[in-house]
């Protein structure tokens, strides 16, 4: 076999291997991995429907896309950290990029996100919302997504591997992130003057313009959706960047 | 007969630091500070040999000699300090027995997943999977989870699935400890048919006899220098009286 059609082969084998790891036999795994965002879910909605009265159309929906892009990125971001480690004992005896164990990480819990989708979307048909977005544009925008949260995967991924206590101030990082985001609120809400600021995290832009289209039939206009990607393609880039940059030290980090 | 591997001057220096920095914190203070200091340590030592194919050879030397060193140099996963290591085809790492197996999956499972590791398709697997269950001896156990294996019976999986590899040179790190010996003996025939064919064994091990009856040579490490380097015979007697 080819030398990169190994690495493929071998980084969909390990996935496959997490993901049955994972759910192995058991109802209750997958089930736990859609009852953890249901509870989010309704914790949240109770909390800023009825304490808060926020008052935005098809709230729940808003909410729980929000909650489902959101797991994905703060799981994905936590387990692809300490995906070199938990692999240690394959790199350290056998002669394997490291980046595979990030990306095999990576591609199970993509798989885990696309299941996630698919159920929102039969919800979303069960319960009456119409959908008219876009097809094309919702899927192009899941990719952003999963581009700026592959980069930034690659950027936790070395920084675990050598600093054991990072795993700490990425869980402060996230706790920060999970409110600058606008998942429980609208980016509306968010003072003028700082809006260019807020603006500049693709991720921001990606959660608005996926509800946009799935929720509000509204359309993000071209420049903005080239912002974006430049965003994320920036975010991204700067992600295999650092990662290469460190490959070479981190197997002697293990 | 063609020389496979040439090892020219090889030298791994370990630096262990006197304190490890694992944390962001530590690196910081550590940074103010700034001392470094290291405890130098030789693992191996201006080493150079050759191998031709066709050989097997028996590595051979206390703990800490710099064996497993030297053949995680020799498969890619360390890099030397100095001197060069050149290698000549397709080398099958086989370091550590099972690495990357899964315990919380079946047998079969595992198979594809060590295989994917050692560079075979999930096509390549599913052809050969008969012959590995059947040459590990665990035919009937295929659906059975890894955690109720014995090791032995772990140790034939891996082993089987090595073999079929095919690679050119195979590095073996102490398999012999989990054979029994109706086993043992049925590896050791197989290795002994690679050569045959033209591949290189190289054998890490304990077990003299073994090493005294199959190896054509045998490497003999001290504190990560060649001691010796010559028949099995002598080169053991050499270390038993050492």
């Amino acid at each position: 076999m080819h030398e990169m059609q190994k690495y493929i082969n071998l980084t969909y084998e390990l996935a496959r291997a997490d993901f049955k790891l994972k759910y192995y036999g058991s109802f209750t795994g997958l089930l736990w991995s859609f009852l953890k965002p249901f509870f989010m879910l309704l914790i949240l909605y109770g909390v800023f429907f009825h304490i808060l009265k926020v008052n935005i159309p098809y709230y729940p929906w808003f909410l729980l896309l929000g909650i489902i892009v959101w797991n994905f990125f703060a799981d994905t971001t936590k387990e692809s950290m300490q995906s070199i480690s938990a692999k240690a004992h394959i790199l350290r005896n056998v002669n394997i990029p490291p980046v595979i164990a990030v990306l095999s990480t990576f591609l199970h819990l993509l798989w885990t996100f696309v299941i996630t989708l698919v159920v929102f979307g039969i919800l979303l048909g069960i319960f009456g919302v119409p959908f008219s977005g876009n097809i094309f544009l919702v899927l192009f925008l899941l990719m952003l997504l999963v581009l700026v949260t592959l980069g930034i995967s690659l950027f936790t991924a070395p920084l675990f591997t050598r600093f054991r206590d990072f795993g700490h101030l990425w869980d402060i990082l996230l706790q920060m992130f999970f409110w600058i985001l606008p998942i429980t609120y609208s980016h509306t809400l968010v003072p003028q003057s700082y809006r260019v600021w807020y603006l500049a995290n693709p991720l921001t832009r990606i959660i608005i313009y996926l509800r946009d289209s799935i929720l509000y039939h509204n359309t993000p206009d071209v420049s903005a959706l080239l912002y974006t990607t430049f965003l994320s393609f920036t975010l991204f880039l700067i992600g295999v960047f650092f990662f290469m940059r460190q490959q070479k030290m981190l197997i002697e980090h293990l | 007969m063609k020389k496979v591997i040439d090892i020219h001057a090889l030298t791994k220096l370990y630096k262990i630091p006197h304190e490890k920095r694992t944390t962001l914190f530590e690196t910081a203070v550590g940074y103010m500070k700034r001392q470094l200091s290291y405890e130098s340590f030789y693992a191996l030592q201006d080493i150079s040999f050759s191998i031709q194919s066709g050989e097997i050879i028996g590595l051979i030397g206390k703990n800490g000699s710099g064996k497993t060193t030297l053949l995680k140099i020799l498969g890619g996963v360390l890099h030397p300090t100095s001197g060069s290591c050149a290698i000549q085809g397709v080398v099958a790492p086989f370091l550590s027995l099972g690495v990357g197996f899964h315990h919380e999956l079946t047998a079969e499972e595992n198979l594809y997943l060590y295989g994917a590791i050692l560079g075979l398709s999930r096509k390549e697997i599913k052809e050969k999977m008969p012959a590995i269950l059947a040459f590990a001896e665990v035919e009937r156990f295929k659906d059975m989870k890894l955690k109720h294996f014995s090791a032995g019976m772990t140790g034939r999986l891996a082993f089987a699935l090595m073999t079929q590899t095919n690679p050119d040179i195979l590095l073996i790190d102490e398999i012999f400890a989990v054979g029994d010996k109706d086993f043992t003996p049925k590896s050791l025939s197989l290795l002994q048919k690679y050569r045959d064919e033209g591949k290189t064994v190289i054998v890490a091990s304990h077990s003299l006899d073994l090493i005294a009856q199959y190896a054509d040579r045998v490497l003999l490490l001290e504190n990560g220098k060649i001691k010796m380097l010559g028949t099995p015979k002598e080169v053991i007697v050499h270390y038993q009286s050492s």
